[in-house]
């Protein structure tokens, strides 16, 4: 059993010991019973299951943003689930005796980093493909976009994990993890909609650079999903600047990360 | 000592913390330095917070020193390759309490670098040697805090190795428990293992220990052998039938250390023979004697006279 392996079957462990876990499971299997046991689905007047009534591309569509809510709402559920394994992993008397293995700091941290994320990865993706399988059985047309789109669910997903777990480890606290995730979330949110109030600050140019400089130096998570559904419609990713900038704000954060678990005394 | 192989090297060592809100400075450590050679039972006494918990920690990587060296195996501290074969049980430890007791040896022993095999191959008889055999498939949840100190240890001795820092090894453990544990630290000696103790019970440090070392308030106040920390002064009770005062007050001149409680003087001599000074004396002056007794120390006075009045470094 190699270092690695011991986290990865440690953090699995964790996760499966929480009730949210079961909880992803239920939402998943709601969903998948829904659609199993639905009858018909009306719209208009006409039962979209009847995979002839709308056509091909417009049932994509309609399944691709389908999918795209549940992954979000998949993620927001993994943010909660996930905010306390950081602070758990580094509690006291438990991190006194994770840092006397003869592992360097800043790897056994990116070791528990890849450990939750893939766990957590995979119970995505089981549980997204699950909520797939049945929509497609059901409608007789299977959406083979749906796993590109999931690939870069899971890369957001990596984006949102790497935020978490840098307030998880520099607060210890799962709850200032959750709160610094959507203050950010809420925030760039907000600077990405910047242009509204451009026109509100009249010739003060000042104003207009510190929102631009504000938006460029943080993680676009919002319009970084947005290309989901046009990745799972065959159209590819629409913007790849809030793509590639995020992702290298997220290896900032991860860097952090270990900078500050680094130095840190426990 | 000085043992250029020392399991354990520790070089004017400090550590300052901020504490509080006002991040007021708190020293925790102060100038220690200290070896523990190879294959020693060796104690670090000491009140609560005198900087023995902090100590440890800084040896194995958790706490990063402000000044001074600490060097394990050969190794820094804060060097990975320092814990390559040490084992630890750390004191207020709170296992994962979602795992087994097997589990959870799997789960630190690959951590330390074990094989799936290594640790199959070991885990029974470890189990066994800690009398939680038919515990190990329980969650440690349900553990009590006697068999956690007990799974702690078999976590530390899972990669079999050369140095074995416990902190309050015995915290929580019945008497019976005690005895065990004692037992496995003198077997862990005879096998050519170094052991550092950490404890407040000066009674197991004294049984198990070859040397032994004294914090207070982040200062060593003393290191040497447990034999040489019990040697100090000899000391007499003398009991007497009846004490007039004329001779209580010659007696009082000629060993000014003297102490009178109704008929007993206790006196401390610089030398043993000495008593028989004061049993002249007293024979010279009629004083009928009833006994005349050595007062035994126990490491408990010692220490806290230690503790209570200062020391110094051997």
């Amino acid at each position: 059993m190699n270092k690695f392996a011991a986290i990865l079957y440690d953090s699995f462990l964790e996760i499966k010991d929480r009730k949210i876990f079961y909880f992803y499971w239920l939402v998943a299997g709601v969903i998948v019973l829904v659609f199993a046991l639905l009858p018909s689905l009306r719209m208009n007047g006409r039962d979209i299951l009847d995979g002839n009534v709308l056509g091909g591309e417009a049932l994509n569509g309609f399944v691709a943003k389908f999918l795209d809510g549940f992954l979000g709402f998949a993620m927001l559920l993994l943010v909660f689930g996930s905010a306390g394994l950081a602070p758990s992993f580094l509690s006291k008397g438990r991190v006194e005796l994770v840092l006397s293995k003869p592992i360097d700091r800043w790897r056994l941290l990116s070791m528990k980093f890849l450990g939750i994320y893939l766990v957590k990865a995979v119970v995505l993706a089981v549980v997204a493909t699950s909520v797939w399988l049945t929509i497609s059985i059901r409608l007789g047309m299977f959406n083979w976009g749906f796993f590109p789109g999931l690939l870069f669910a899971c890369l957001q997903f990596l984006v949102i994990y790497a935020i978490v777990f840098f307030f998880g480890v520099l607060t210890n606290s799962a709850a200032a993890a959750i709160m610094g995730y959507f203050v950010i979330r809420i925030g760039t949110d907000l600077l990405a909609g910047r242009k509204a109030v451009y026109p509100l600050l009249s010739e003060n140019s000042l104003w207009k650079t510190v929102l631009d400089g504000l938006y460029h130096i943080s993680p676009k998570i919002g319009e970084m999903s947005d290309n989901i559904v046009p990745i799972m419609t065959g159209k590819g990713i629409t913007d790849f600047y809030p793509v590639w900038s995020t992702m290298l704000i997220a290896i900032v954060f991860f860097l952090a990360t270990l900078l500050s678990f680094n130095r840190k005394d426990y | 000592m000085n043992d250029s192989n020392a399991a354990v090297r520790v070089i004017g060592l400090s550590k300052q913390y901020a504490a509080g809100f006002r991040r007021t400075p708190v020293l925790a450590l102060s100038d220690v330095t200290l070896d523990v050679g190879n294959n020693e039972i060796f104690g670090l006494l000491g009140p609560n917070g005198a900087g023995k918990t902090t100590l440890i920690k800084i040896l194995l990587g958790s706490l990063l020193p402000t000044s001074g060296t600490a060097a394990v195996n050969g190794f820094g501290g804060g060097d990975w390759r320092s814990r390559l074969s040490a084992g630890y049980l750390p004191e207020n430890h709170r296992f994962p309490p979602y795992l087994t007791g097997r589990q959870m040896l799997f789960c630190f022993g690959g951590m330390a670098g074990l094989s799936r095999n290594d640790i199959r191959g070991k885990v029974d008889s470890l189990f066994e040697l800690v009398g939680l055999s038919q515990w190990q498939n329980t969650k440690i949840r349900k553990y009590s805090k006697g068999m956690m100190q007990r799974l702690g240890l078999a976590q530390a001795l899972l990669n079999d190795p050369q140095l074995i820092f416990l902190d309050e090894p015995t915290d929580g453990v019945d008497p019976v428990g005690r005895h065990e544990i004692r037992t496995i630290l003198l077997n862990l000696k005879k096998a050519g293992k170094t052991v550092f103790l950490n404890s407040h019970l000066l009674a197991e440090v004294e049984a198990v220990c070859d040397r032994v070392a004294i914090l207070n308030k982040g200062k060593l106040i003393k290191v040497g052998p447990v034999s040489g920390l019990l040697d100090v002064k000899p000391a007499y009770h003398v009991e007497t039938a009846g004490l007039d005062e004329a001779v209580a007050l010659e007696v009082m001149n000629s060993f000014p250390t003297a102490k009178f409680e109704g008929t007993v003087i206790t006196v401390t001599l610089e030398a043993p023979r000495q008593i028989n000074d004061v049993i002249d004396m007293l024979r010279r002056r009629n004083v009928e004697l009833v006994s005349v007794a050595p007062v035994k120390i126990s490491l408990e006075e010692s220490f806290l006279e230690l503790i209570q009045g200062g020391g110094h470094h051997e």
